[in-house]
C-alpha cells in the first residue's frame, strides 16, 4: 500500500501514463462505465480518474443523469461514464433504466463496479446482476479506509476467484489504489485479462429449470447475444422493457454494432 | 398594427371598466363561489350527465352493469326482478325497463315469471366485463399509487371502456395474473373461471388455523373497516372465540375483533396441521429499540414498486435485522440490515413479517 | 421472419411465466441474495470485535432524539440563513457598486463617445446590462454562501437525519421527509431546490416537491420582503420596535410559505397526483468528514454558477423588454404607462396596483429585479421629476425612507404593502425555475400546474385580504 501511495503523486499527476482529459472525450479507444450502489464513491472514483469535479455527496441518489469524462492511459484514450447509483437492475425505476440500458446497449468495454467494502453482502446483489449482463468488469472495492475502521477487511483474492473478475482495493478519496485500478481497467479493456464472471446459482431447482429452458430458446434465436441467461430471467419476470426491446429489434442492433 | 392594438386595448379597457363599474365586490365573490359549486356538481354527477353527451356509451355501460349484477345474483343462488334490479343499480325503474327490453332483443337475458336470468351469451358477456374489471384492479394495485379504497370505483368506470384486445394486452403485460388483488379469480379470455373453495370467517370453528383468501370490496363501508385494521389476503389467522355477534381471532401477533356482519365479508381457507403456522410470526413494526429479529417474509399486500424496493434493499426471508432507533414521532424507524441503516415508515413495517430472536 | 422468431420466444416466455406463478421476482432476488450471502461469508474478515456503542450510534441517538432533534435542526438552519442574509450584504454592496456605479457610467460615457444611437444605448445598457448587473449582484453572494454551507452538511451526512426527523410531518400531507431539504434549498434558490428533488426516489413525492418548491421564499425575494416590511409595517410602531416588527413580518411570510407547501402538497397528493407510484425507503448513510475545499469548489460550480448562468440568460431579454415598453409610445403615452392604467383597476381589486402587476409580468425571469422595476415604473408613471434616472432605467435608492416616499406618492398604502409581500410569496415561479421544472419533469402538464397553482393562490389570498380590509378599515 505504501508503495502505491508513494507512486500516487507521481503517476497520477505528471507521468505520461495517466493524462486526465476532463470532458474532452472525442475519438476514444475504450468506453468504461462506472456502476454501483448509491453512495459508494463512484463519483469520487470518477473524479480521481478524470480530474473533473463531479458533484459528490454523502447522500444516496446524487448522480441521476449520467456524467461523462475521459482520461488517457498508455496511449489509449478512455471515455468514462458515471452511471446513476442503483440498488438493483430489476426494478425498472428511472435510474435503473439508465444504468441498465447503458450496460446492455451501450456496450462499455469495461464496467467498473464500485462497492462499499463495509457492506459487501448488500452490494453483491447489484454486482451479481451486472455480471449476468456483461462479462468484462472490474470490482473496485472502495471505502477500504472506512471499512478497516469498522474492523472489516476483505479477502480480495477469494473474492476475485468467486466472482471471476479482477478485484482492486481502493480508498478513492485518498487516491489509494487508483494506479492499480487504472492498470486493471487497461488489462481488461485490452483483453489481457479475460473474465469468467460468476453466474447466479441460488435459484430454486424448478425456477432454475425454467430459466434454462427459456435460455436455450433465446440462444437458438439470438446466438450472438452474450447475456442470454439474463434475458431469459427478465422474460420470466415479465420485464416489459426487455419484451419491447426484443420486439423492436434493439438487441439485434446492439449485436451488430 | 398599432391601430389594431389600440382597438384591442380600448375594447379590453371598456370591458374591464364595465365589469369594474358594477357596484359590489361581493358580487364577484358569490359569482366565483357559484361557478365553483356548479363545477363541483358537474364532476360529481358525471355518470348521469353522460346520458346527455354520449347516450350510446351510457346505455352500453348500463347494459353491462345489469349483466354483472345478474351474474352475481346467479352466483349467490338468489333471484331478482325488475324492481330489485333497479334498486340494486340505483337506476330509475323506467330506464331499467327500457334497457331490459333491449337486452331481451339482443338475447342477453331471459325472464321467467318476472325473474330475470342470464342467457349463455349474457353470461359470457358478463364474464368479459368481470375480467376487465379484475384485470384493471390488478393493474392499479401493481403499477399505480392509487389507494386500495379507490380501485373498485376506478375499475367500475374502466370496465366499460376497454376492448377485449386491450384487455388481453393488459393481461400479458401484467404477467398473466390469476387473481385480482382482493383474491377473486380473473376469468380467462374464453370465459372460464376458477372456483375458489373458501369459508366465510364467521363459520370457522374455534382454534381453526386458516389463511385469508378473499376480502369482499363491497359494501364500501365494511371494506374500509377491514382494510383500516390492516388485515390482508394471505395473512394466517387463528380463531380464538366466536359467537352470534362477534368473532375474535389472532393474526401476526395481534388480536382482532369483528362483528359477524363484517366477518362475513372475509373468506378464509382452513389450513392443515402440516401447513406451517408460526405462532411467533409478528409484524416488523412491533419490534422495539435494540431488539433483533429474522425476516420471515413480505406480505402479499406489499405490491409493485414498493415490494421491489424492499426486496432490493435486502428485506428478504431469513435476513436478520435490528431495530436501531425511532424518530421523534416513533415514525419512521431505522433498522440495521446487512450493516446498513434503513428507515421505514410504520405502515410499511406492518407488511414485513418477522420472528423475534 | 424475425417477428415470428421473437413472437415465438415471447409466447414460450408467457407460458413459462404462467407456470412459475407471480412470485418469480421474489424467487429471483432471494436467489441472488443467497449467492451474495454465501460469497460475503467467504471473503469477509472481521478483525476484532466492533464496539457496540460507537460514536456514530451516539451521534444518531442525539440528532434524532425527541428532545434534541428539532432544536438542533432549527439552530442549524437559523445559523445558515443568518450567515447567508448577513454575509451577503457586504459582497452584494461591492458588486452593485462595481456594476452599477463604476462600470455602468463608464459604459455610458463610452457609448456616447462612440456615438451609439440613443435607442441602441438605451436597449443595451439601460435594459440588458442593468438587468444583468442587478441579477448578479443580488443573486450571486447569497447563493455563494448558502449552497456551500448546505453542501457541507450534506457531505457530513446530517441531511438524511433531518429528513428522518421530519418525515412524519411531511407524510401527513402526502409528501416525503426529504422534501424538508429541497424546501430549505428553495430558500436559497427555487431552481436549485427543484434540481435537488432528485434525491427523492419516489415518483409521486418527487413531483410534489417540485411543484411546491416555489412556496419557499427564495433569496431573490427576501430583499423585497425586508424592504417592503421596513417601509410599511415597521412604520406602524415607534422606531426602536420597527426592526423587530418588520423582521417578524418577514418570518411570518416565510412560514406562511411553509404552510402553503403543506397545504398544496396535501391537495396534490389527493387529486392530480394520487395515481402516481409512491414508495418510501430512507437510507441513513454513515457520517463522513466533509472535505471543505473540494466541497466549496463543486457547490460553487455545480449549483451556484449553473443557476446564475440560467438566471442571466433569462434576465437579459427581460431588461430589454422593460426598456422597450417604457420607451415605445402608443399615442401620447408609453406602452408601460398605457398598460399600467389599463390594469390599475384590476390590481386595486386585489389590493395591488397596475405597476405591481406589470412589474411581475416583465420581471418573470428574476425576482431580483422586481423592486427596481416597480420604482422605475412608478416614477415614470407619475412623471416625477428629479427622481430616477430616466424612462426604462431601473434604479434603487439607498434609503428605505426615500423608497417609501416614492411608493406612497404612487398611491401605496399599508394594504398594498402587505399584499405585495403576499403576492411576492404567492406568484408564478421565475422563468429560470419554470424552465428547470420542465427539464426535470419533461412534462408540460406538471410544468403548467407548478406555474399556475401558486398564482391562483396568490390572487385568492390577496383578494380575500383586500376585501376583508375593505370591510373593516
Ligand atoms: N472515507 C472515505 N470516504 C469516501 C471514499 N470514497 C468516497 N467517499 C465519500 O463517500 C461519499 C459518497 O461519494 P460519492 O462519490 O458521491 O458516491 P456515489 O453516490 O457513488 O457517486 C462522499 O461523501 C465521499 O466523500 C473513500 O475511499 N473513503
Ligand atoms: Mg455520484
Amino acid at each position: 500500500m505504501t508503495e502505491l501511495k508513494a507512486c500516487d503523486s507521481c503517476a497520477l499527476n505528471n507521468t505520461a501514463q495517466l493524462q486526465k482529459l476532463g470532458i474532452n472525450v472525442d475519438n476514444t479507444d475504450f468506453v468504461v462505465a462506472l456502476a454501483g450502489n448509491p453512495n459508494t464513491g463512484k463519483s469520487t472514483v470518477f473524479n480521481a480518474l478524470t480530474g473533473l469535479k463531479q458533484h459528490t455527496g454523502n447522500w444516496p441518489g446524487k448522480t441521476v443523469t449520467r456524467a461523462e469524462g475521459g482520461y488517457s492511459y498508455e496511449n489509449k484514450k478512455i471515455k468514462l461514464i458515471d452511471l446513476p447509483g442503483t440498488y438493483s437492475l430489476l426494478s425498472t425505476s428511472q435510474d435503473e433504466e439508465i444504468a441498465r440500458n447503458f450496460i446492455l446497449f451501450g456496450k462499455p468495454d469495461v464496467t467498473i463496479i464500485v462497492v462499499d467494502a463495509a457492506r459487501i453482502e448488500r452490494n453483491l446483489n447489484l454486482v451479481l446482476q451486472i455480471l449476468e449482463i456483461t462479462d468484462r468488469a472490474v470490482l473496485c472495492l472502495n471505502l477500504m479506509d472506512e471499512s478497516k475502521r469498522h474492523g472489516i477487511d476483505i479477502d480480495d483474492r477469494t473474492l476475485s476467484k468467486e466472482l471471476g473478475i479482477p478485484v482492486v482495493k481502493c480508498s478513492a478519496i485518498k487516491k489509494e489504489g487508483i494506479p492499480e485500478l487504472l492498470k486493471t481497467i487497461h488489462q481488461v479493456a485490452t483483453r489481457e485479462i479475460i473474465c469468467q464472471p460468476h453466474r447466479i446459482s441460488g435459484l430454486s431447482t424448478s425456477a432454475q429449470k425454467m430459466v434454462e429452458e427459456l435460455e436455450a430458446r433465446v440462444k437458438q434465436h439470438y446466438p450472438a447475444l452474450p447475456n442470454s441467461r439474463w434475458i431469459a430471467m427478465r422474460l420470466l419476470d415479465g420485464d416489459q422493457h426487455i419484451i419491447d426491446a426484443l420486439k423492436n429489434g434493439e438487441f439485434e442492433t446492439a449485436i451488430s454494432l | 398594427m398599432t391601430l389594431s392594438f389600440i382597438f384591442l386595448n380600448s375594447t379590453l379597457k371598456a370591458i374591464l371598466l364595465a365589469i369594474l363599474g358594477l357596484p359590489n365586490p361581493t358580487f364577484y365573490m358569490s359569482l366565483f363561489l357559484m361557478l365553483l359549486a356548479a363545477s363541483y356538481l358537474l364532476v360529481k354527477n358525471r355518470i348521469s350527465l353522460q346520458f346527455i353527451w354520449n347516450p350510446t356509451a351510457a346505455k352500453k355501460s348500463l347494459i353491462e352493469d345489469v349483466l354483472k349484477q345478474l351474474y352475481h345474483v346467479e352466483l349467490s343462488q338468489r333471484t331478482t326482478d325488475l324492481k330489485m334490479l333497479s334498486g340494486a343499480l340505483d337506476v330509475p325503474l323506467k330506464r331499467t325497463v327500457r334497457v331490459i327490453e333491449s337486452m331481451h332483443k339482443q338475447n342477453l337475458i331471459t325472464s321467467e315469471d318476472a325473474h330475470l336470468a342470464l342467457t349463455n351469451d349474457g353470461r359470457s358477456y358478463a364474464l368479459k366485463i368481470i375480467r376487465i374489471h379484475r384485470l384493471w384492479e390488478k393493474y392499479l394495485s401493481e403499477r399505480t399509487g392509487f389507494d386500495k379504497s379507490l380501485w373498485h370505483d376506478l375499475a367500475e368506470a374502466k370496465e366499460h371502456q376497454l376492448t377485449a384486445a386491450q384487455a388481453n394486452e393488459l393481461y400479458e403485460s401484467l404477467g398473466r395474473p390469476r387473481f385480482d388483488p382482493h383474491g377473486d379469480p380473473i376469468p380467462t379470455e374464453l370465459g372460464e373461471i376458477i372456483e375458489i373453495i373458501s369459508t366465510p370467517l364467521a363459520s370457522l370453528g374455534v382454534n381453526t388455523i386458516a389463511k385469508i383468501v378473499h376480502i369482499e370490496d363491497e359494501p364500501k363501508s365494511i371494506y374500509r373497516q377491514i382494510i383500516k385494521k390492516k388485515l390482508h389476503i394471505g395473512s394466517h389467522i387463528k380463531i380464538i372465540a366466536t359467537n352470534n355477534l362477534k368473532i375474535i381471532f389472532e393474526s401476526e401477533g395481534q388480536i382482532f375483533e369483528f362483528s359477524t356482519v363484517v366477518a362475513s365479508n372475509i373468506n378464509a381457507l382452513a389450513l392443515n396441521e402440516q401447513d406451517i403456522y408460526e405462532q411467533n410470526k409478528i409484524r416488523l413494526s412491533a419490534l422495539n429499540v435494540g431488539e433483533t429479529a429474522t425476516i420471515t417474509g413480505i406480505s402479499s399486500e406489499c405490491r409493485g414498486a414498493n415490494r421491489r424496493r424492499l426486496l432490493d434493499l435486502g428485506f428478504i426471508k431469513g435476513t436478520p435485522l435490528e431495530m436501531e432507533y425511532a424518530g421523534p414521532n416513533q415514525n419512521p424507524r431505522a433498522y440495521k440490515i446487512r450493516n446498513t441503516l434503513i428507515a421505514l415508515r410504520n405502515d410499511q413495517a406492518d407488511l414485513i413479517l418477522i420472528e423475534k430472536k | 421472419m424475425k417477428i415470428d422468431k421473437t413472437q415465438e420466444l415471447l409466447n414460450l416466455a408467457s407460458e413459462l411465466r404462467w407456470q412459475v406463478g407471480e412470485g418469480f421476482h421474489d424467487t429471483l432476488i432471494e436467489g441472488i441474495y443467497a449467492d451474495a450471502a454465501d460469497i460475503a461469508q467467504k471473503v469477509e474478515i472481521k478483525q476484532g470485535s466492533v464496539p457496540k456503542f460507537s460514536f456514530e450510534r451516539q451521534l444518531d441517538q442525539i440528532l434524532t432524539s425527541k428532545r434534541f432533534g428539532f432544536p438542533i435542526m432549527i439552530l442549524v438552519l437559523s445559523i445558515i440563513l443568518w450567515l447567508t442574509i448577513q454575509g451577503a450584504n457586504y459582497p452584494s454592496g461591492l458588486l452593485s457598486t462595481l456594476f452599477l456605479e463604476i462600470i455602468y457610467p463608464f459604459l455610458k460615457s463610452l457609448s456616447s463617445q462612440v456615438g451609439l444611437p440613443w435607442w441602441m444605448d438605451g436597449f443595451l445598457l439601460d435594459g440588458v446590462y442593468l438587468a444583468l448587473g442587478w441579477v448578479i449582484s443580488v443573486m450571486l453572494p447569497p447563493m455563494a454562501i448558502f449552497f456551500p454551507l448546505f453542501t457541507l452538511l450534506e457531505d457530513f451526512g446530517y441531511l438524511p437525519r433531518v429528513a428522518f426527523n421530519l418525515d412524519s410531518a411531511f407524510k401527513r400531507s402526502g409528501a416525503h421527509g426529504k422534501q424538508a431539504l429541497t424546501m430549505s434549498m428553495g430558500w436559497g434558490c427555487n431552481a436549485a431546490g427543484v434540481i435537488a428533488t432528485r434525491i427523492i426516489d419516489s415518483p409521486r413525492e418527487r413531483l410534489i416537491a417540485i411543484i411546491t418548491n416555489n412556496f419557499s421564499l427564495c433569496n431573490g425575494r427576501w430583499p423585497t420582503q425586508i424592504l417592503i416590511a421596513t417601509i410599511f409595517i415597521g412604520a406602524l410602531v415607534p422606531d426602536h420596535f420597527s426592526t423587530l416588527l418588520s423582521t417578524l413580518a418577514v418570518i411570518l411570510v416565510a412560514l406562511l410559505g411553509v404552510g402553503f407547501t403543506f397545504l398544496s402538497s396535501w391537495m396534490l397528493s389527493r387529486t392530480v397526483l394520487k395515481g402516481e407510484v409512491s414508495t418510501f425507503a430512507l437510507e441513513l448513510p454513515p457520517y463522513r468528514p466533509p472535505r471543505i475545499w473540494s466541497t466549496l469548489y463543486t457547490s460553487l460550480i455545480d449549483r451556484t454558477l449553473i443557476v446564475l448562468w440560467r438566471a442571466m440568460v433569462f434576465a437579459a431579454p427581460a431588461g430589454a423588454v422593460i426598456w422597450l415598453i417604457s420607451n415605445i409610445p402608443i399615442g401620447d403615452q408609453s406602452m408601460a404607462n398605457q398598460t399600467i392604467d389599463w390594469m390599475d383597476g384590476f390590481g386595486l381589486f386585489f389590493g395591488l396596483n397596475g405597476v405591481i402587476l406589470l412589474a411581475y409580468m416583465v420581471a418573470i425571469p428574476a425576482n431580483e429585479i422586481v423592486i427596481p422595476t416597480i420604482l422605475m415604473l412608478t416614477v415614470a408613471h407619475l412623471d416625477l421629476l428629479g427622481v430616477g434616472v430616466g424612462d426604462g432605467v431601473m434604479f434603487e435608492l439607498d434609503s428605505a425612507a426615500q423608497t417609501g416616499e416614492i411608493l406612497r406618492a404612487g398611491g401605496w398604502t399599508l394594504l398594498t404593502g402587505i399584499n405585495l409581500m403576499l403576492f411576492s410569496l404567492l406568484h408564478n415561479p421565475c422563468s429560470t425555475t419554470i424552465f428547470t421544472i420542465y427539464q426535470e419533469t419533461k412534462s408540460w402538464k406538471w410544468t403548467t400546474i407548478a406555474s399556475v397553482m401558486p398564482i391562483v393562490f396568490g390572487f385568492i389570498v390577496t383578494f380575500i385580504v383586500a376585501q376583508l380590509w375593505g370591510l373593516f378599515a
